[in-house]
């Protein structure tokens, strides 16, 4: 019977096996990849040294955390708003406001690119607009840059970081606000003395979801840029798709930067978080 | 009390309205000629029907569904698997196997693609083969999803109890799981498989890096006539988002029947 048993294991054989061929050992191999000259063999620092050292390199991490930032930041404020308006306000509306979110969590990479390009791009129908009714800040949107973009990273934070958020508004309990009603508080005080921290965990947990995601994202900048522009994941994937010859070592260097910062991300967010737990137990 | 109700749909209009803008541009740019003022001038379906009559469309089309079949089928059937033997048999090796299904959150495409491509793109076998490499990439990718999917469904149903019962009954434990669990938990499986389907459809990332410009997806196939015929890719675009559309409503709708269900079936008891 015990034998019987161990007989089983051979049906995580095919489980494994994909798991080891496409995950595990090429993900082992970019970490080794990058203490290696592109060469390979021996043990070297210099691509983490270059990533550091070059412009070019740093300008992309630099590039890749402030836009990853300021989408997050953007989005997590929308999201907290839609949420908080979904949760307030039920019925057919609400029900429109889920729908649509679901239906445009997908709407990401180069469709997306596409679509602000016919929007905001040289000649974009906003841009005309902007144009025709003397807005400038619209006739003089230029979506080719760091900055121009983010307003797409922005766009596909929300649906996903809403989604995210809504289910954790249903912890927030009416006896709650009746209570802060009763003692005298208003909406405002509610939400920035009981509400905010409350929901804090979720929040700062949502932040890190945004974050890997902007940090990662490729379609989107590249559809709209090709490799003309400073970014982390631009950078990884030119090291080893580009005319010249595969760079192993540095691309290995600057995919373990950017595995570190994320994993940096989820450790500030998780320790933030847990300080708010913390407060609540207190009290 | 009026006041603050109001504060609510205003924000989620203005949400709705800033979501729905891209889309609804892009939709009206691929049904005109011409916009280049304010107005589109010229309706015309003629961006369509050249579409739909261009075999290079086509055969993209037959690509991708291709390209998403084989590694949905492939990594639920091998999760089915997995998660079978450590349930009934290895508990104690089942957050393994959770680990691994949930690494392909953080790491995302970039790296994942790279790292493969770097790792097989010199290998003498068959394991060099661009669309091999494309196949494992997108068993990897959508692991989490599925993984997850299924994981839910065999809580929901209350596994150990089933398969007791069947044993009782006389099958063996592989019997009872793939004619008693399975079917308790396909829509679960349905729902997680369609979540891969978009994800699958909407990759581009994987498939520029692993298989190159050669082996075009719809996606490839945007990007390129993207920088061609802005026209011809607004209604490419519009193709595509119909698809993902009609993904999401499936999805929806079977999680809300589920959903009345598990609410009816709490009433009836």
């Amino acid at each position: 019977m015990k034998n019987r048993k161990y007989v089983f294991l051979l049906a995580l054989i095919p489980f494994l096996l994909i798991a080891f061929l496409y995950e595990i050992i090429p993900l082992a191999m970019v970490i080794i990849n990058s203490f290696q000259p592109d060469a390979g063999g021996g043990f070297t620092l210099e691509n983490y040294s270059t990533v550091f050292s070059k412009l070019l390199y740093r300008k992309a991490i630099l590039n890749s955390i402030k836009i990853s930032l300021l989408s997050s930041s953007a989005g997590i404020v929308i999201a907290f708003l839609g949420a908080r308006a979904a949760h307030e306000h039920g019925g057919r509306l609400n029900s429109v406001f889920m729908t649509v979110l679901n239906m445009v969590s997908n709407f990401a990479g180069i469709p997306l690119a596409f679509a602000y390009m016919i929007l905001l791009g040289n000649a974009g129908f906003m841009v005309n607009v902007g144009k025709e009714f003397g807005i400038s800040a619209l006739a003089d949107y230029n979506l080719y840059t760091t900055n121009g973009m983010s307003l797409i990273y922005v766009y596909f934070q929300i649906p996903l970081s809403t989604l995210l958020l809504i289910p954790a508004f249903e912890g927030v309990r009416r006896e709650w606000k009746e209570a802060c009603t009763l003692l005298g508080g208003g909406r405002n005080v509610f939400w920035t003395r009981v509400g905010l921290p409350v929901l804090m965990p979720s929040i700062l947990g949502t932040f890190s979801v945004l974050f890997a995601n902007a940090l990662a994202a490729y379609a989107t900048a590249y559809a709209l840029m090709m490799n003309n522009i400073s970014l982390l994941p631009i950078q990884i994937a030119g090291c080893y798709t580009g005319e010249v010859k595969i760079r192993t070592g540095l691309g290995g260097a600057l995919s373990v930067t950017m595995m570190v910062i994320m994993v940096i991300m989820i450790g500030i967010t998780n320790r933030l978080s847990r300080q708010f737990q913390k407060g609540v137990v207190r009290k | 009390m009026k006041k603050k109700n109001m504060g609510a749909p205003i924000i989620m209009i203005a949400i709705l309205i800033y979501l729905l803008i891209p889309l609804a541009v892009s939709i009206i740019y691929s049904l005109f000629e011409k916009w280049t003022r304010i107005v589109p001038e010229g309706f015309t379906l003629g961006n369509y029907v050249t579409l739909f009559t261009d075999q290079a469309f086509l055969a993209c089309l037959g690509r991708t569904v291709v390209m998403c079949i084989i590694p949905i089928v492939l990594t639920v059937f091998t999760v089915l698997l997995a998660l079978f033997v450590t349930t009934v048999y290895f508990p104690n090796l089942e957050k393994y196997v959770q680990i691994i299904c949930m690494i392909p959150y953080t790491i995302q495409g970039v790296i994942l693609s790279v790292s493969i491509l770097s790792l097989y793109v010199a290998s003498p076998t068959f394991l060099s083969n661009r669309v091999v490499m494309l196949f494992g990439a997108y068993c990897i990718i959508i692991l989490p999803y599925i993984y997850q999917g299924i994981r839910n469904g065999m809580r929901a149903v209350n596994m150990p109890m089933l398969l007791e019962a069947a044993e009782m009954l006389g099958a063996s434990k592989l019997y009872a799981f793939f004619k008693v669990i399975v079917p308790n938990i396909l829509s679960a499986v349905i729902v997680s498989s369609l979540l891969a389907v978009g994800i699958i459809f909407g990759d581009y990332v994987l498939v520029r890096n692993l298989a190159g410009t050669s082996f075009q997806n719809m996606q490839i196939y945007l990007y390129q006539t993207m920088k061609s015929d802005s026209t011809k890719s607004s209604a490419v675009f519009v193709v595509i988002m119909m698809v993902t559309f009609v993904i999401t409503a499936v999805v929806l709708f079977l999680k809300s029947r589920e959903g009345r269900q598990h609410i009816q079936k709490r009433v009836k008891e």
